[in-house]
């Protein structure tokens, strides 16, 4: 990768005795979106923290932008937002107070008025906080994080708990700092919002990274599926042969995991045709980010390439 | 950075009713109500108007307020700015200690206006009311460390505060006062008045020693044992 601006090496963090992140890699490129996934405790925000230099590593390295987040945390601070996963408010200051006094905080230049109006909190701008909806706070988090265009920007599950007007209001102002170079690690939960948004991603899983590369990459190396009702009197014998495994599920349900999706859809759309059958709710689709999740959660062997 | 971070602090506390009534009326109140008194001993008077402003507005907010900027994960927040965690401290750190120099100000101009004598030695008085500050911010700053919520603050903040008024009066009533007493905090603060409105002055430099150790030994376990987070 030419030009990285963010490298994690060997990354291992611990709470006394428990390992939180058992050694991680990865390189996020200058402008893009690197997506972070994962199960619950699996160490994602851990990594975050180590990364925005929130949290001393055990042992391994981290650079942002070519320099030690946590040893030259004053020459870093200045080019990089941070969207913690959890954190809070002065509920009595009001929102245009609290960017106000963010501002007055940073070094960077930047317009209060159109950065409160680009996150939709123009009509909120004199109530208190403590009166802000969860959504609206959100929002105002990533504001403040997102305040005066920082170089690289890290949130950590920015829409966790976002109504899905709120989601789609999020990604369009990530996508809009993506457009002016801004580079960006998100975690999520969401897997919608991983495909939707990043380039490359990372699942990680117990502390380490289980699958990692560009998203369609990642996808391609599960089995898609196809999927049909059961025809009356059906009899799995009397299928063509198929590349994939079938399974007759209870619900009525054939269902086809294949790594061959487009010639053993071929296949079965010839026989149906042959036979003269209907397949009722006939489906095909590759394997999504959930089904990924799931084969890891699931502890299946998945090797990255 | 400093400046805007003491000025949003300065308006959370003034915002909070009962922080701003602890740390405003109570001292200016209660320091006035000891005029009321038999006030024929001026130096109990102003040692003790200048104990319930260590206490309350500078010890007592310093903590209180710490402990709540912490719960309410504010303090998380101000890690990920550009301020480095030492100015962050330093910058909340600033309103209570200020509104304390303040009101000394006044209650020692309320008792300079009820008769009070001025100090013989004046630059002793500014010494116990800008050390006692400073001991003061580094013990609020520990017992926020052990404080998992405000409410709690009541309690935590007790063995300190007694320490204060108990170390005072002890040395205030003590004819000859030897190193004990200079060692309880609001010992040498009362030493220190003492000296400051005529008395003698063999114990300044003792006195002073132990407000400087109790500030250090406060500070260097501030900086070791600060919590930027509520306990999971």
């Amino acid at each position: 990768m030419t030009n990285p601006v963010i490298q994690v090496e060997g990354l291992r963090c611990s709470y006394g005795d428990f390992e939180a992140v058992r050694g991680v890699d990865f390189d996020v490129a200058q402008g893009e979106l690197f997506g972070l996934l994962g199960t619950n405790g699996a160490g994602k925000t851990t990594t975050m923290e180590a990364v925005e230099g929130l949290r001393k590593a055990t042992s391994g390295t981290v650079r942002v932008l070519g320099s030690d987040p946590l040893a030259d945390r004053r020459a870093i601070r200045p080019r990089i937002g941070i969207m913690l996963q959890d954190s809070g408010f002065p509920g009595d200051l009001t929102v245009a107070e609290m960017v106000g006094f963010w501002r007055s905080t940073s070094s960077r230049t930047s317009d209060a008025a159109s950065a409160i109006e680009a996150l939709d909190l123009g009509h909120r701008r004199d109530v208190r906080i403590k009166q802000l909806s969860g959504g609206e706070r959100r929002r105002l988090d990533l504001l403040l994080a997102t305040l005066g265009k920082p170089e690289v920007l890290f949130l950590d599950e920015p829409t966790t708990g976002l109504d899905p007007e709120s989601r789609l209001h999020v990604w369009e102002v990530v996508r809009g700092l993506l457009a002016e170079g801004t580079t960006v690690v998100l975690t999520t939960h969401y897997l919608e919002e991983a495909e939707s948004l990043a380039e490359r991603i990372a699942i990680m899983h117990a502390g380490r990274i289980a699958v990692a590369g560009r998203v369609s990459d990642v996808l391609a190396r599960q089995p898609a599926r196809i999927g049909f009702d059961v025809p009356a009197g059906f009899d799995v014998g009397v299928l063509p042969m198929l590349y994939g495994d079938v399974v007759h599920e209870p619900s009525g349900r054939v269902e086809v995991r294949t790594g061959e999706l487009q010639r053993d859809l071929g296949e079965l759309l010839d026989w149906a045709r042959g036979d003269g059958r209907v397949l009722t709710g006939l489906r095909a689709n590759h394997a999504s980010l959930e089904d990924v999740f799931h084969a890891v959660r699931t502890d299946e062997k998945v090797t990255s390439r | 950075m400093i400046l805007a971070l003491s000025r949003t602090e300065l308006t959370l506390l003034l915002r909070n009713k009962t922080a701003a009534s602890l740390a405003l009326a109570m001292p200016l109140l209660l320091g006035a109500l000891l005029l009321v008194n038999d006030t024929s001993d001026w130096t109990l008077t102003i040692t003790l108007q200048l104990v319930m402003m260590l206490g309350f507005t500078v010890y007592t907010t310093v903590t209180t307020s710490l402990v709540a900027r912490r719960q309410d994960l504010y303090l998380k927040r101000l890690r990920t700015g550009e301020a480095s965690d030492r100015v962050v401290v330093l910058g909340l750190l600033v309103p209570a200690t200020a509104l304390g120099l303040a009101q000394a100000v006044v209650l020692l101009g309320i008792s300079r206006a009820a008769g009070a004598p001025l100090p013989d030695r004046p630059l002793l008085l500014v010494l116990a009311v800008v050390g006692g500050a400073a001991m003061c911010c580094a013990a609020g700053v520990v017992t926020s460390g052990i404080t998992s919520t405000p409410e709690l603050a009541q309690i935590t903040t007790a063995p300190f505060f007694f320490a204060l008024f108990g170390g005072a009066l002890w040395t205030w009533a003590s004819d000859t006062v030897d190193h004990r007493m200079l060692l309880v905090p609001g010992g040498q603060i009362a030493e220190l008045v003492k000296a400051a409105l005529g008395g003698a002055t063999d114990n300044v430099v003792p006195a002073t020693a132990s407000l400087a150790a109790w500030t250090a030994i406060g500070a260097a376990l501030a900086v070791r044992h600060f919590r930027w987070e509520p306990r999971t």
